[in-house]
């Protein structure tokens, strides 16, 4: 799936795979790119306005951890950040079933097709 | 090891292109450039261990990155609201301090011994309520920038209107450092005046290398994208 289809959704997608735990950059686009199946082709250098942009809004907080020589900033969800991925839950299972019902209409019993 | 020198290093020569091509507050544009390097180092070492040269695990690596020209959008569009938002903090904190010294000049102006303490204290009124009105305007785009904006849209334009808000404010206490170095030659409570003086002159180096620095991002192209792309 093309980049710039994944761009409306890509708050969504940090948000959700915040959910378990802190995570680093990398380790934030590796989880969408597994959780995908490799399906999700992410421009991997969009995600850190992205993760700046949360930060500002108050849905993710950030901080410096060293491991040995390196340090990497690790973000993990705030308890807004938790209530907006619930609502971006929402808002997509709507959407879904919408566009599926549109795409797949289910034919009324006794229709002649 | 191999012999790969900085100039050819594709990580580099992509971290480096990017961190020219957007401007910003210095602190939050080194931290996201520091960040970049970091994961990508990481990427390129992941390749590396699935047996890949350096060379072609750092050309994969930033492939999938992305061009600077394909980031630097979404890259300076953040970045200028965050020099807005620096500004906007600039401005909140020193205008306060301005129409401190403002007041000081008032009250110079009580013992009468001199017509500039009456020019001054008029300035004062009018330049004291304009920076006030920046303040406001400031502590707006704070929030709107802030946690406002989950719920409503960062208007295209605020980040030019905060930079002007900031040149304003500056200009401001431009003045004040003006009317309280006169005061403090004229007058007979030089220490007090100089005081503020100085402390109107750093207000207003402050304000206005932050306006400018605002100014210039808010001019940039990213910030006419709409800002239904931050999404």
């Amino acid at each position: 799936m093309r980049h710039d289809a994944v761009r409306g959704h890509l708050d969504g997608l940090l948000l959700a795979v915040l959910e378990t735990g802190p995570l680093h950059g990398y380790a934030i686009i590796t989880a969408v790119q597994q959780r995908s199946g490799g399906v999700l082709e992410l421009r991997t250098g969009t995600i850190y306005p992205a993760l700046n942009r949360l930060e500002r809004i108050g849905l993710l907080r950030s901080s410096w951890q060293t491991t040995g020589e390196r340090r990497r900033r690790c973000y993990e969800l705030t308890e807004a950040g938790r209530r907006t991925l619930a609502g971006e839950r929402t808002a997509w299972r709507e959407f879904t079933t919408a566009i599926g019902s549109v795409l797949n209409p289910v034919a009324p019993p006794g229709a002649v097709t | 090891m191999s012999a790969v020198t900085p100039r050819s290093d594709p990580v580099e020569d992509c971290v480096s292109t990017l961190a020219a091509a957007v401007h910003g507050p210095a602190r939050t544009k080194a931290r996201m450039v520091a960040e970049v390097r970091e994961d990508l180092t990481d990427a390129v070492a992941e390749r590396t261990r699935a047996g890949l040269t350096y060379q072609r695990a750092a050309a994969q690596a930033v492939r999938e990155f992305g061009t600077p020209d394909e980031l630097v959008v979404s890259w300076q569009r953040e970045l200028t609201i965050a020099q807005a938002r620096h500004t906007a903090r600039t401005v909140a904190l020193t205008v306060p301090l301005v129409v401190a010294c403002w007041y000081l000049v008032r009250r110079a102006g009580h013992d009468q011994t001199w017509e500039l303490a009456r020019t001054a204290q008029m300035l004062g009124v009018h330049l004291s309520g304009v920076s006030a009105i920046t303040a406001l305007l400031a502590a707006v785009a704070l929030a709107v920038t802030g946690t406002l904006a989950r719920r409503l849209p960062t208007p295209d334009r605020l980040p030019l209107a905060v930079a002007w808000g900031g040149t304003v404010a500056s200009a401001s206490m431009a003045f004040a450092t003006l009317a309280l170095a006169l005061a403090a030659a004229l007058g007979t409570d030089w220490l007090l005046f100089a005081s503020a003086g100085t402390l109107a002159a750093s207000s207003h180096a402050l304000v206005a290398g932050s306006a400018r620095s605002c100014r210039r991002c808010a001019r940039l192209p990213a910030v006419g994208a709409s800002s239904a792309g931050a999404r």
